[in-house]
């Protein structure tokens, strides 16, 4: 999934990259925006900025987001 | 009788009030008094731990660790404490199992949306609303709360909390950037712009590495802290990547002078032209009494094209973004070339690309892979680039630098096509066979991504490095997996944010005091910090739905492709007091939907169309509705948590409000024979429709009260 600067985002499940850490399995169900998808290289495996409704900022993996219609 | 405020609530206006009051002067008792109340404040925002409970039964041990010495206040405070957290302790102990408060007091204070998405965590809504009165000097001194730059980030934040808005689902989010960087600018125009008061130096030294955003926040927090600030920085100018990566034209180097000044005032030493690891060494900085250290490098290198061709024309028309971007930012001010060609599409490239045509370059094209909508760069800097002549030549794959041997002549590419990859939704581009063309060019930039630079810091043999190349962290803390080291800013993140480095460094300065007062760090992210409830600035609601937010006023331009003057111009001050009024007060309204359900369902009205209280299926909102069928019985504002929507009887008039926006306003009819308030006549034809057939009606001419009715019907 290609994530752009804006959309809506849910953190539907725990991610398996290094930089979940255990804090974060609050943030499952949690609904967000695309606040920095990455600005320089559009990297799939980039972590990328992610406002949560409710919870805050975060440098998130991207295989733990989905878009949200 | 007043509902009993929450323990935990009541215990942190306790602390903050002895605090405040002066009365507690011992350094030692105000230390403890200090530690306890972040410590409940935790507590209170459901973001602590079982460890915390017991670390305050050791502060508060710590009032008496020494009765001949200790101080009468103190003795108190701890006495106090320790019979709340007694009789409390099950509330406490709630708090911290639940995160919830039962009596909602300590949610009162629940950050907005903004500020929560803003990665410093400042008070918006606050510093939004003394602006939108004027008050430019104390909206500064909330925003420096949590951020030391300002002016800074008025001018280049990436602004998440405008994305997360609630106003934007109505319309257009307020333009919070823009308005932080007008009070910036005038407070520190008009000798405004003040530092907060200082504790005194506590006698503990901490080196902090990089001059960036990251390193002076950090630095910052912990000079206001009274530690002794050493900041180590290999170039010979502040900022970090503020200073050499952004161009003038975007952020002019006056306003990094000036913020960095303000944090040198408060006795921070930075030492330039200073490369950790090679001029200074860590047993060295040891020897001298550093205790801790923070690591802010930032991520300072470029990866390279590997190209045929790359390593051959280096300095002879090839150069890296980072390198050049520096460059220009420390006074060469030599063209790169006639014909530039920058690789990449993100914001570097287009910052390459901007300044390559401010140098006098002839063509800029910025070379990317993919197509317009792939490009990572923020869409207003893409168009930005567009209106000064920049071009773009996309589906373009590099593939060799070409030159006559002694310099650059040419880029070869290969057009490319987006192909979908099976099991992805990605489009990944695919190089057309026997598509190569040249682009003629004497000069190449590369800007396709940075890494963190390790050398110099293999004396840190504890810390641990993550896949990325990054320095591994705990996000709560910053802290590393080496004792006494924190890192933050790019270093850890990689090519990130300003505002996400300057967050970085705030919560990094926090665990360093935690660490040399031997404090549990916390477990998760601490929730930013409400300072102040202002008050709603008051408006019709027709006023609230019609003000726009402004267009930013741009140079000319002419001037912009030659120029390393500031491109935005900044708002004048009318359209910066209309802007933050534009603000619908988060703070206040947490949109929990009560006022609107009880109107709904209870009343049976639904005068309240409030479509954007729902984050993913916001609908219509129009606040001038509300007036066409409320009766103003002020069912809503009883059930409102937080006092956002109130009902208030002033000038023979019934006025509903929500957060200072006038939704409604009735004149009152008062009872003709003793005077006593009746309600609108709205909500009096409203009461009779209810009550027919239950009340007999005596007297349809006259205007009476229930009690006069009563009396009349008695005779």
């Amino acid at each position: 999934m290609e994530f752009r600067k804006g959309q809506k985002i849910e953190v539907f499940q725990k991610s398996k990259d290094e930089a979940w850490e255990p804090y974060m399995d609050e943030f499952i169900g949690v609904h967000g925006m695309i606040t920095d998808p990455d600005t320089i290289i559009n990297d799939s495996d980039a972590l990328i900025e992610v406002s949560l409704e409710g919870v805050g900022t975060y440098r998130l993996p991207q295989d733990c987001l989905r878009l949200i219609k | 009788m007043d509902k009993p405020l929450c323990p935990v609530h009541s215990t942190i206006l306790y602390l903050s009030d002895q605090l405040d009051s002066g009365k507690l002067k011992d350094p030692k008792s105000r230390r403890i008094s200090e530690h306890i109340l972040r410590l409940i404040e935790e507590i209170s925002n459901g973001h602590a731990d079982k460890e915390h409970l017991h670390a305050i039964d050791e502060l508060i041990e710590e009032y008496h660790h020494d009765k001949e010495a200790a101080d009468s206040v103190g003795l108190e405070i701890g006495k106090h404490l320790r019979e709340v957290l007694t009789k409390d302790h099950e509330t406490f102990q709630s708090h911290l199992e639940t995160g919830n408060c039962a009596s909602m007091d300590c949610i009162r204070l629940a950050p907005s949306p903004c500020q929560m998405a803003c990665p410093a965590g400042i008070d918006i809504p606050t510093y939004l609303s003394l602006i939108g009165e004027g008050k430019d000097a104390e909206a500064i001194e909330v925003i420096r709360h949590d951020n030391p730059l300002p002016w800074v980030c008025g001018l280049v934040c990436t602004r998440p909390c405008e994305l997360m808005c609630v106003r934007a689902r109505i319309d257009t989010p307020v333009s919070i950037k823009f308005l932080k960087a007008f009070a910036a600018e005038k407070a520190m125009s008009l000798g405004q712009y003040k530092n907060p008061p200082q504790e005194p130096l506590n006698g503990k030294k901490v080196c902090v590495i990089g001059a960036g955003p990251a390193g002076l926040s950090a630095s910052y927090y912990l000079a206001l802290m009274g530690y002794q600030v050493r900041i180590i920085e290999s170039l010979p100018v502040p900022g970090g990547m503020l200073m050499v990566g952004i161009p003038r034209y975007r952020l002019p180097r006056e306003v990094i002078d000036r913020e960095v000044a303000m944090i040198e005032s408060l006795g921070v030493e930075i030492c330039y032209n200073t490369r950790f690891g090679k001029d200074v060494t860590l047993d060295s900085l040891r020897k001298e009494g550093f205790e801790a250290f923070f690591i802010a490098i930032g991520a300072h290198k470029s990866y390279t094209l590997g190209i045929e061709g790359e390593d051959t024309y280096k300095g002879k028309g090839v150069i890296d973004s980072v390198e050049f971007l520096r460059r220009v930012a420390l006074g060469d001010r030599r063209v790169p070339g006639r014909r530039v060609v920058i690789i990449g599409g993100g914001n570097v490239a287009i910052d390459a690309a901007r300044t390559s045509l401010r140098l006098g370059a002839e063509s800029v094209t910025i070379a990317y892979r993919r197509t317009r909508s792939e490009m990572p760069a923020d869409i207003e800097e893409i168009e930005h680039a567009e209106e000064e002549g920049v071009e773009f030549s996309f589906l373009t794959i590099p593939t060799a630098v070409d030159g006559d041997g002694k310099k650059t002549t040419g880029l070869k590419c290969l057009r490319a096509e987006l192909i979908r990859k099976e099991d992805s939704d990605r489009l990944y581009p695919v190089p057309v066979e026997g598509s190569d063309y040249i682009m003629e060019a004497d000069a190449i930039i590369s800007a396709i991504g940075q890494f963190v630079d390790v050398e110099g810091l293999e004396a840190f043999t504890g810390i641990k490095w993550t896949r990325r190349g990054t320095i591994e962290v705990k996000h709560t803390c910053m802290e590393t997996s080496e004792d006494g080291v924190f890192a933050a800013g790019d270093a850890v993140t990689g090519p990130a944010t300003v505002i996400e480095a300057i967050g970085g460094g705030k919560r990094a300065a926090e665990a360093i005091d935690r660490y040399f007062n031997k404090m549990p760090q916390p477990r998760i992210p601490k929730v930013p910090v409400r300072y102040r409830r202002e008050k709603s600035i008051e408006m019709p609601a027709s006023t609230k739905m019609a003000l726009k937010r402004p267009e930013m006023p741009m140079l000319n331009i002419e001037r912009r492709r030659i120029m390393f003057q500031q491109a935005e111009l900044g708002y004048t001050e009318n359209m910066v007091r209309e802007e933050a009024r534009r603000c619908l007060r988060c703070d206040i309204c947490r949109r929990c939907g009560k006022c609107i359900d009880v109107c709904r369902d209870k009343m049976g009205i639904g005068a309240l169309k409030f479509g954007y209280m729902d984050f993913d299926h916001p609908v219509e909102t129009d606040f001038r509705k509300t007036s066409e069928t409320c009766i103003t019985c002020g069912a809503c504002a009883a059930n409102c948590p937080n006092e956002a929507i109130v009902i208030e009887e002033k000038n023979g008039e019934r006025i509903l409000k929500l957060c200072g926006t006038i939704l409604n306003r009735q004149k009152l009819l008062y009872c003709e024979s003793c005077n006593a308030v009746l309600g609108p006549a709205k909500y009096l034809d409203y009461v009779k429709d209810k009550t027919v057939g239950v009340a007999k009606v005596l007297d349809q001419k006259r205007t009476l009260c229930g009690a006069c009715l009563r009396k009349k019907g008695a005779f």
